[in-house]
This record gives C-alpha cells, structure tokens and sequence, in this order.
C-alpha cells in the first residue's frame, strides 16, 4: 500500500513538470531500483487480482465442479435474478450496508480522537500502557473475542449483574441482549470499537509524529493553547492520511466483515446481523453453488468500483489529496 | 553508494521472484505424482487369479494410502501408529495416513472437486452429493457380488441393490450395515425427552408419557426448590444443530427421525412437519411453559459450548435432544456421580414422551439404511485392487474383533461359554488416550465394517457397547435402583420397539439441490420464527404462528414433499422384490 502510495506521489510531482516523453524514460531510468522493487507486486496484483477475473464466467453459467469450462450450462443472469428478487438478499445487502457504516464512522472517529489524546500525553510510560492494552483486543482472534462478548452479554453475565446492583431491572428481568435484534447493530459496533480502536490508532500516531514540531512552537508563542494547536495543526497536519484512508476504506463499504456477525449471530437478531458474506455462505458455498457466490462477488466488485471512484472524484473537485 | 543500494534492492527481487516462483511450483510436482490413474475396473476372472499367485509368491511390497474423513474431532494418525493399525498392516502390508476435517466441511470438499485434488479413500460425510455429482468416486459395483471378495460379498452382497445411486454407480461402502442378528442397544444412546434423575427420583419413579406430564413434574420440583434458581427447559439451537429444537414435534407425535419429514406407514406419503398443527401444539406448549417463567430463555443466543455448560451445571431440569449431542455432558456428570455418588442426581434419564396418551412413541431407531454415508475410493486412488483387499481383509470377522474388541487376553476375556466381556480393570484403562494409540478411536466408525447393531458367528455382540455383560458391568448402584424401580433391564426397555421402516432415516435418501434449498430457506425461517413463537406474549402466539405458516407456505412445499414420496417409494419397490 505505501509503497503504490509512494508512487502515486512521484507521478503527480512529474506531471507537474510538463516535459516530453524523451524525460519519462530518462526518470525511468533514474528510479529504476524503485521500478524494479514494485515489479513483484505488479506481478502479485496480476496473478491475485486480475486472473481470478476469468473466473466470473461461472455467475453465467449453471457451474458444476469437475466439469470442463465447455461442458457448463450457460443460464445468462439467471443468479442474478435470483439474487435481486430474493427478500432475503435485500434484507443482507440493508444490514452489510448499515454494518459498514458503522464500521468506517466509528473506526475513524474513535481512533482519531484516541490518536490525539494519546499525542496530548507527556507521560511516557502511561501512553505506552494505554497504547499496548488498548491495541491488544486487535491481536484476539474473533472466535475468542464473541466468547468473551457472550458471556459479558449473557443472562448471567456481568452487564446484567452490574444492571441489577444498580437497581435498574428486578431478579427475572434480565436482558437478552444478543437476542434483541435491534440492538444487534450497536453491540456490534461497540465490539469493532473495542478490538480494532488501538490498532487504527498506530497509523494516525505516526502521520502526526512527522509534523514539525516548529508549527507547535510558533502556535504557542502566539498563544494558542491545547485545544487550539490540536485543532489548527494536528488535525490538518493528519488531513491527507485521513482522506486517503476514507477513500479506500468506503472501497470496502460492501465487506461488513465476517465473523462478528457469524459468530454473535443467531435466530433472534438474525434480519439485523446476517451480511452478505454469510448469506453467500449459506447460500452459495454450503449448497455447492459456486456460480451464485460468484455472481455476489461480481455485485460487490461492481459497487465498491464505482464508490472508490465517485469518492475519488470528488476528493479531486474540492482539491484534497486522492488515491489517483 | 548507489550501487550498492541498486545491488540490494535487484537482490530483494530475485529472492521474492523465487518465493513466488516455487511456491507455484511445487504444486506441479504433486500433480505429476497422481496423474498415473490405474484403470478403475478390476480385471477379469483369469487374469486375477494369475495375479493372486504372483502375488503370493512374492511377499506385498508395502504401500500407504491417505484417506480424508471430512467429520472434526479426531487426530490426524498413521494407521500404523496404533497398535490395531500395525497388526493390520502386518498382515497386509497395506497403511493408510489418516486425515481428519478442519474447518468448514463444504470449503474442504469443494475446493477438494474443484481442483479434483482428491485422496485416496474419501469419507465425505454431508459433502457426498458433491463429490458423486462431479464424478469423484470409483464404481464399487464389479467388487461386490464378486467372489475373489468373500467377506464384502457377506456385508454387502444383500443390500448392494439398494446401494445403486441414480447414476446406476456404487460410490461408497455405506456405514450402516448388519451381519447376523440386531441387537439392540442397552445403554442411554437414543433421542429422547431427558430429565435430571433427582426430579424423578422426588417424584417417585412415575412413569411419564405426555408432554403435559412432562412439564408438570418439572414445574412442580421447580416451585419445590425456589432457592436453586432452576431451569425447566432448554434446547439447543447452535447453527446446524438446530435441528435438536426443530425435531421434535416429530418426535412426539410418534415419529422417528427422519429428517424433515413424518413418512405415513401405509401410503409412504412424506409430508413435512414444520408449519403443521403438530408443530404449533410444540411452541404453543413451550410458549406457556415461558410464560410461567421455566423456559430457558438464552437458549436462543448460547451456542453449543454454552448449552454443555449449562447441562454440566445442575441447573437445567429437560430438555430433547439426541443422545450424542448431549455425550460430553453426561459423560462428565457420571464421572463426577462415581467419584461422589451424591452427585448422581444431576444425570439425566431419556423418557419416551408423546403428546397422547394414545400415541406409540417411535424414539428408537429401526434397522437402518443410510445411503450416503460411508466410505469411498476416489478416482485418484494409486492402486483401488489393493484397498478393496484391504477392505475384505477388514470385513474378515477375526479382523471385525480385533478392530472392535482389541485382542483377547488384553481388552477382552471370554468366560466358559464363550460370551466377551471386559474386567472393570479394562475398563477404567481405557480412556482416551488409551483408545487413540490403540486404534478404537480411529476404528470407531470411519471404515467399512460390521455395522454397530450386528452379531458375532458365536452370538456376541460385534461391538462391546451392545454387549449386555458390558453394559450390565457399566451400571452403578444408583443406575440399578432405577432400573428396578421402573422394571427395566436397559433403557431401551423404557421405549416402543420401533416398527419396520425399510426406507429409514429418510435423510438419508441422497438429495439434489433443490431438496438442499429448500432445507436451508425452511431453516432460516425456522430460525428466525421460533425463538418468536415460544417467547412472544401468549395472546401474541396466534399472530406470529400465521406469520411463520405464511412464510412457509412461501417455500416449495409440495416439490420437496412430491419428491420424497417417490423415493420412499422407489425404496419400497426394491425392498419388495
């Protein structure tokens, strides 16, 4: 990633300069250790991301494994058809698009205003602590981390325990909270919060350790306080590694993730916590339909394509920083 | 400088260049390795006989298979680790590496048919429609019937017709078989209602049949010990083993599990249960029960680690379920009973509950035919006449003993009369890792064998389990108390002997994918409509029970119905011929 980043960068500085072809190979020439260390993953983005393409074939087809790709049934959009007027994909692509949301405000928000506390910190040792504990959720895998949230949420679990010491509901009234399905979305949002919040927070701590420290020290002795540098230089200063995340992030608005809505997920929040991901799961890889799981793919390629551009082109028109 | 810098950086590539390269390569090389498919049909009378004297001349050169068991659970095992495992190999020079399923089984048969990267021996468990349909499997059809193969000829030789799958092709050695007599299974391996044995025992030993008898014993021990902050009811209902909430309406009405279907006696018609007003008379019952506070309401949110907990803790009055989910938990509770038999309340009895009076209960199984489940040779098998003789060595009944009993003098004694049996020493030495180095583990279940209800040419049960002395010598004083008090010598006496039904368990009958779909939109119905009707208010419960049939009826009901009438009664047809 940084490394395209990088280059990126080195492209827009050379458009700049308006000169002929004639200097294009001669700066090829002069990067060329640069050139030849992204050979690599030109190669793995070829093999990884762009072969699998010829694969989309099967959403057409009705796919049987083990048959040659001659041999297969062509059905036309027929999985298509089948995924646009079933209830039940409308109902997932509602809840991977709302999860999602949630995901990318809360990650942004949460690990910026963490970022900018910890930065406020002078206290070496007590930022190293908060840093460490607060990014060590990140390392659990999901598998343990739905256990410890099941149990925190569960009858007899502490939150019902804490609730009840505080009088707020009698003996018998414990909440279910995973079986309200309403609520499914907040604790899946707090749970996010919880395990990615220090993790995200690294990348912004880095972009504002490259500020220079000469934009503090003129703000103060014009007498701004803490507030007003976080506000005037900071957060401008972190602005670029911002917009370039959002943008690729929103890339990803239709990957919810997987395994906190798998894992928390069950009969009675299911119309709010089944995605996509578990939808073509249910539907396409446990039934052996391939050609349907394809046919998801395609959709969320699509859609995540002309995100990533939309929010690029309009990055470019209000003049920030954009991916390309 | 910059050279140097020009030197790394061009270094830095050749050894990514080279990662990438051979992690591609490698793949290759095992290609070529199985590309030397042997001719799937096995040679003709003469030629084979030629071949056995060569063969007997010079000792078998030793060879190993892989086989892959798509079921969690067990160690990945050379069979010649175990001491089983080795015997066998001795005798035939013939090994087999073991592998068992992680992770996802439909990932892990899918990628398996997609690459057609198969092992040698297959078990496919769930995955089999797939692996038949893209033509995974060698026919096994020339190897039984055929008499160079006596011992597959006795297991398989009578049930080979109805082994035949629509492609006209026998793909595996089915697990479920039967050599002599049935004996029945004495020990508490059935689905049933449970109930904690303390309620019984407070009760009084009543004999209990309906629902409403059920619950009421329940209801009363519950307001009997208000301290203990007591459970009625629970059921499970994690992911697939939905399926212990969703069966049981079947069951009570007096039908055994087969499935998502009720199949009448006389007319084979398969109707399913869910929607019907079997299936309302269950919530609603549960509905009141929650209603009155004993329903376990989490059990719609705890997953299978959580509802084995809960049985482990006390707590829990009932609940339905087959007898194999519940395993760990009741293994655990009478292993806590013997070591303080005060404890031995807090197992759990299964109870043959109906909704009538007047209903025959059907809890235990018929004879069984499972059509797909079993054991298969793939068509990227090194060397298939030389695992078909391993598997009629296997069939062999000294072979059958050694893999279910263990070798005399070690595992088992005989008495006077030639009846097995094993010491109370033998016993206790044989706990887990016991049963793994010795290969019980791994010969438990996966392999062709004599399936579990058989008998032995000298009378003994084929497997120690259905073996009355064993069971007899497994009964703790507590055990013995309840067995008189209800006048009983196994558990199995407390239930209907089950009537015949040649097609069962019709979940068995191998299904297409639109059966598969159908299942799964049912299911997620299922899922989301229950946990609604059983906690709803109970003014509510007609509302959402119409809702639920609503979106049944959605589903193509009557294809699935039609379409598993016709193979019950295909079934019947070649049972009748």
């Amino acid at each position: 990633m940084d490394n395209n980043l990088a280059l990126t960068k080195t492209a827009t500085s050379t458009k700049q300069k308006p000169k002929g072809r004639k200097s294009f190979f001669k700066l090829l020439v002069q990067q060329r250790a640069l050139v030849l260390m992204s050979i690599p993953f030109v190669i793995w983005v070829i093999i990884f991301k762009y072969l699998p393409i010829w694969g989309w074939a099967i959403a057409f087809q009705d796919y049987k494994p083990a048959k040659s790709f001659w041999e297969q049934e062509w059905v036309g959009f027929e999985h298509f058809k089948f995924l646009f007027t079933n209830e039940r994909f409308l109902l997932v692509l509602r809840n991977t698009i709302v999860m999602s949301l949630i995901n990318l405000v809360l990650g942004f928000v949460t690990a910026i205003s963490l970022a900018l506390m910890l930065n406020e910190v002078r206290n070496m040792a007590f930022k190293r602590t908060v840093q460490t504990i607060s990014y060590m959720p990140y390392f659990l895998s999901w598998v343990v981390a739905a256990g410890i949230i099941q149990n925190i949420l569960a009858v007899d679990g502490v939150v019902n325990d804490l609730l009840k010491f505080l009088g707020l509901i009698e003996e018998g009234e414990e909440i279910l909270f995973l079986g309200i399905g309403e609520w499914f979305w907040g604790i899946y949002g707090a749970s996010i919060v919880w395990k990615n919040v220090g993790w995200n927070t690294i990348v912004y701590l880095a972009a504002i350790a490259v500020i220079d420290p000469g934009l503090y020290e003129a703000a103060e002795i014009d007498g701004a306080g803490r507030f007003r540098k976080m506000w005037h230089i900071t957060l401008p200063g972190i602005r670029n590694v911002i917009i370039v995340l959002l943008i690729m992030n929103i890339g990803y608005l239709l990957e919810s993730g997987f395994e906190p809505q798998y894992l928390l997920g069950n009969g009675m929040n299911i119309d709010y916590s089944e995605n996509l991901d578990i939808f073509v799961l249910n539907y396409g890889i446990r039934l052996y339909n391939y050609s349907l799981s394809v046919a998801a793919s395609i959709f969320k390629t699509v859609v995540s394509f002309i995100l990533i551009t939309a929010a690029n082109s309009i990055a470019k028109r209000i003049g920030e920083v954009r991916l390309y | 400088m910059t050279r140097r810098r020009w030197l790394i950086s061009f270094m830095c590539l050749m050894v990514i260049l080279a990662l990438v390269l051979t992690a591609c390569g490698s793949k290759e090389s095992t290609e070529t390795e199985q590309t030397e498919t042997p001719s799937s049909s096995p040679s003709s009378g003469q030629e084979t006989e030629e071949k056995k004297e060569e063969e007997t001349e010079k000792p078998k050169e030793k060879v190993t298979f892989t086989m892959f068991v798509a079921v969690q659970g067990k160690k990945d095992m050379y069979m010649n680790e175990t001491k089983i495992g080795k015997i066998l190999e001795e005798q035939t020079g013939v090994n087999f590496k073991v592998e068992y399923l992680v992770g996802e089984l439909q990932t892990k048969i899918g990628t398996m048919i997609a690459s057609g990267d198969y092992p040698d021996v297959l078990v496919p468990d769930d995955g089999i429609e797939a692996v038949v349909q893209a033509g995974g499997f060698i026919d096994l059809s020339p190897y039984i019937g055929n008499e160079k193969y006596p011992n597959i000829n006795k297991v398989y030789g009578p049930i080979k017709e109805r082994m035949v799958w629509d492609d006209g092709t026998i793909p595996i050695f089915v697990f479920s078989t039967q050599v002599g007599e049935f004996q029945p299974d004495p020990g508490p391996n059935m689905t049933a209602f449970w109930i904690q044995r303390r309620v019984l025992e407070w009760a009084g030993f009543p004999r209990l049949k309906t629902v409403d008898e059920y619950f009421d014993v329940i209801e009363r021990f519950v307001k009997a010990h208000p301290d203990e902050k007591l459970i009625g009811f629970t059921t499970l209902t994690d992911d697939w083993r939905f399926f212990a909430t969703t069966n049981a309406p079947n069951h009570l009405a007096g039908y055994p599990n087969d499935g998502e279907v009720m199949v009448d006696l006389n007319t084979y018609e398969a109707r399913i249960y869910a929607g019907t007003e079997w299936d309302k008379r269950w919530w609603k019952k549960l509905n009141e029960i929650n209603a009155k506070g004993l329903f376990d309401r989490a059990a719609f949110t705890d997953n299978y680690d959580q509802y084995i907990a809960k049985l482990t803790s006390h707590k829990v009055l009932g609940m339905c379920d087959q007898a194999w989910q519940i395993g760990d938990a009741q293994a655990a509770l009478s292993d806590a009973a013997r070591a303080n038999p005060e404890e031995d309340g807090y197992r759990y009895f299964p109870l043959p509950i109906v909704f009538d009076e007047t209903i025959k209960d059907q809890y235990l199984e018929p004879v069984q035919f499972v059509k797909n489940r079993g054991w298969g040779i793939t068509v990227k098998c090194k060397d298939p006449e030389r695992v078909i003789e391993f598997v009629d060595h296997l069939l062999k009944e000294e072979t059958q003993i050694l893999v279910k009993w263990g070798i005399e003098g070690e595992t088992y004694l005989r008495d006077e009369n030639g009846r097995m049996y094993r010491t109370q020493e033998m016993i206790d030495m044989m706990d887990q890792k016991f049963n793994e180095e010795y290969g019980f583990t791994m010969f438990s279940w996966d392999w062709p064998h004599w399936g579990t209800a058989s008998t032995l040419s000298d009378g003994n049960a084929a497997v120690p389990g259905r073996q009355p002395e064993i069971f007899e010598l497994s009964l703790t004083e507590a055990d013995k108390k309840f067995f008189q008090a209800y006048g009983i010598k196994t558990y199995a006496d407390l239930f209907s002997p089950p009537d015949e039904r040649p097609w069962y368990p019709a979940w068995g009958i191998p299904r297409g994918p639109e059966q598969q779909l159908f299942e799964q939109q049912k299911a997620d119905v299922q899922r989301k409509y229950i946990p609604k009707l059983v906690l709803c208010e109970p003014e509510e419960f007609e509302k959402v029970w119409e809702e639920y049939v609503a979106e049944l009826n959605k589903l193509d009901i009557e294809g699935y119905e039609r379409w598993f009438t016709e193979e019950i009664k295909k079934i019947m047809e070649t049972v009748k011929k």
